[in-house]
Parts: C-alpha cells; sequence; structure tokens
C-alpha cells in the first residue's frame, strides 16, 4: 500500500499544470477538462503501477498525452504532420514593436502542428528537461530538439519577431564574445 | 576517442545544461510561451474535476489492479 494520501495530494498539486498542458494540446477547454479527468482516472486506477519517487508530474503528462492522440486517431482526425503540414498564411503583426500580443501569441501557436505545439510547450512553459520531453512523447531527444527549434522559428515567422529570439544582454554578450564563426 | 571536439574554452553560446536554447527570459517567444501557460496553470480548476477526484477517493473500495498484461 503506497500512501493514496499523498498520492492524491500530489495528483492534486498537478491538475493545474496538466490541464493548462491539456488545453494548449487540445486547444478547447471543454475538451482539456474531459482529458484532465480521463488521465485522473487512469492515473487513479494505475496508481499501484506508479513508483514513488519517480516523476508523477511527467507520468501524468504521459497518460493525457496518449489519451488525447488516442482520442484523435478515434476521431479519425489525421494527427498533424508537421513536415506535410503547408505553412500556415497567418500573418500577424503586433500592434507594438516588440511586444506581442498574448492573443496574438495563443493564435500563432494553434497554428502549429501538435508534435511541434507539444514540444515547445513541454519544453519552454512546463519545465521538463529534453530527456523527460523525449519521454513523454516517446520520441528521441534529438526528435524534441528540432521540433521546438522549428516550432520557434514558425512562432517567430508569424509574430514577426526578429532575429533567434535572443534580445539582451544575453545575445549581445554572445556577440562580443565572438560567435564569429558563420 | 570519437571525433568529438571538446568546445574548446571558446565559449560555446549554448549556456550550459538543459536550457532551451531561444526560449529563456530573454527571447520574446520564450516570455510570451511562460506567459500564456501561467496563465493557464493560475486558472481556477473546475468544480467537475475536483469533484471528480472526490469520487475517485470514495470509491476506493479496493478494486484489485486488472492485470491485463499491459503491452
Amino acid at each position: 500500500m503506497s500512501e493514496p494520501a499523498a498520492f492524491r495530494d500530489d495528483l492534486v498539486r498537478t491538475i493545474p499544470s496538466l490541464r493548462a498542458f491539456a488545453i494548449s494540446l487540445a486547444q478547447n477547454n471543454d475538451r482539456a477538462d474531459d482529458l484532465v479527468q480521463e488521465t485522473l482516472v487512469k492515473a487513479w486506477d494505475k496508481q499501484s503501477s506508479f513508483q514513488l519517487g519517480t516523476n508523477l508530474k511527467a507520468w501524468l503528462f504521459t497518460i493525457l498525452r496518449n489519451e488525447f492522440y488516442s482520442q484523435m486517431r478515434k476521431r479519425g482526425r489525421e494527427v498533424q504532420d508537421s513536415d506535410g503540414l503547408l505553412t500556415a498564411s497567418v500573418a500577424i503583426h503586433p500592434g507594438q514593436q516588440g511586444s506581442v500580443d498574448l492573443k496574438d501569441f495563443r493564435k500563432a501557436l494553434e497554428t502549429l502542428p501538435e508534435d511541434q505545439r507539444e514540444a515547445i510547450i513541454l519544453i519552454g512553459a512546463s519545465g521538463f528537461s529534453y530527456e523527460e520531453a523525449a519521454e513523454i512523447c516517446g520520441c528521441a531527444v534529438g526528435t524534441i530538439k528540432s521540433r521546438v527549434s522549428r516550432a520557434r522559428t514558425r512562432l517567430q515567422d508569424i509574430l514577426g519577431i526578429e532575429g533567434d529570439g535572443d534580445f539582451g544582454p544575453d545575445a549581445i554578450s554572445a556577440q562580443v564574445l565572438g560567435s564569429t564563426a558563420a | 576517442m570519437t571525433g568529438m571536439k571538446p568546445a574548446a574554452g571558446r565559449g560555446s553560446t549554448s549556456g550550459g545544461g538543459g536550457k532551451p536554447e531561444g526560449l529563456g527570459p530573454t527571447s520574446e517567444i520564450g516570455r510570451k510561451l511562460k506567459q500564456y501557460y501561467d496563465e493557464l496553470v493560475s486558472d481556477d480548476v473546475p468544480d467537475r474535476i475536483m469533484e471528480l477526484m472526490r469520487k475517485l477517493e470514495t470509491s476506493e473500495k479496493s478494486e484489485p489492479e486488472t492485470p491485463k498484461g499491459g503491452r
């Protein structure tokens, strides 16, 4: 018997970020909440197979993600394939130079294929490492890296952000410190 | 002994360990991503989800895990 109370508490603590991930994937709150519920039920049923001390959050994200894709398949929806996708012609012009409106950002995010969107969310927002994200998505670390980088490039294109994203001291000092190659 | 060159003191700009390039706090995309996500995280968890949790806890009848063999 692993402490069900502790498991329960950890589960509850993870719900907000699990839900955020679900919304980012499903792009729809109701569907996302359904996904979260399915995930919680599954996790609860399988709690004996969860190894205490391992990453509960990653485990839950994995379950949710699997659920999401299996639902998509059931609905007969093709999973978007980033390679086959035509580049969305959503040109969003940020109202103010240098600062992108959150609404525009959300719109831009929606245009990403799922695999890229989930990758950039897991890495850039959920706080997972590349290794963890690779495990969650069942793919190689290199695959995650390239999806993140494609997602980033695409978002920059859509949002009209110049350069490779790094403004400020870091980018400048990087220049100064001589990345003279290239 | 592989052909891997150590990034000799050249200060490769890829800041150490796991920091996703181009998604750090100095990048607009990185910041927006965080902002977008944090806003979602700070949403109230819908009642139906918390209700489900309560249901799960109370239906804690010792249903033994069905040995399905998974995959």
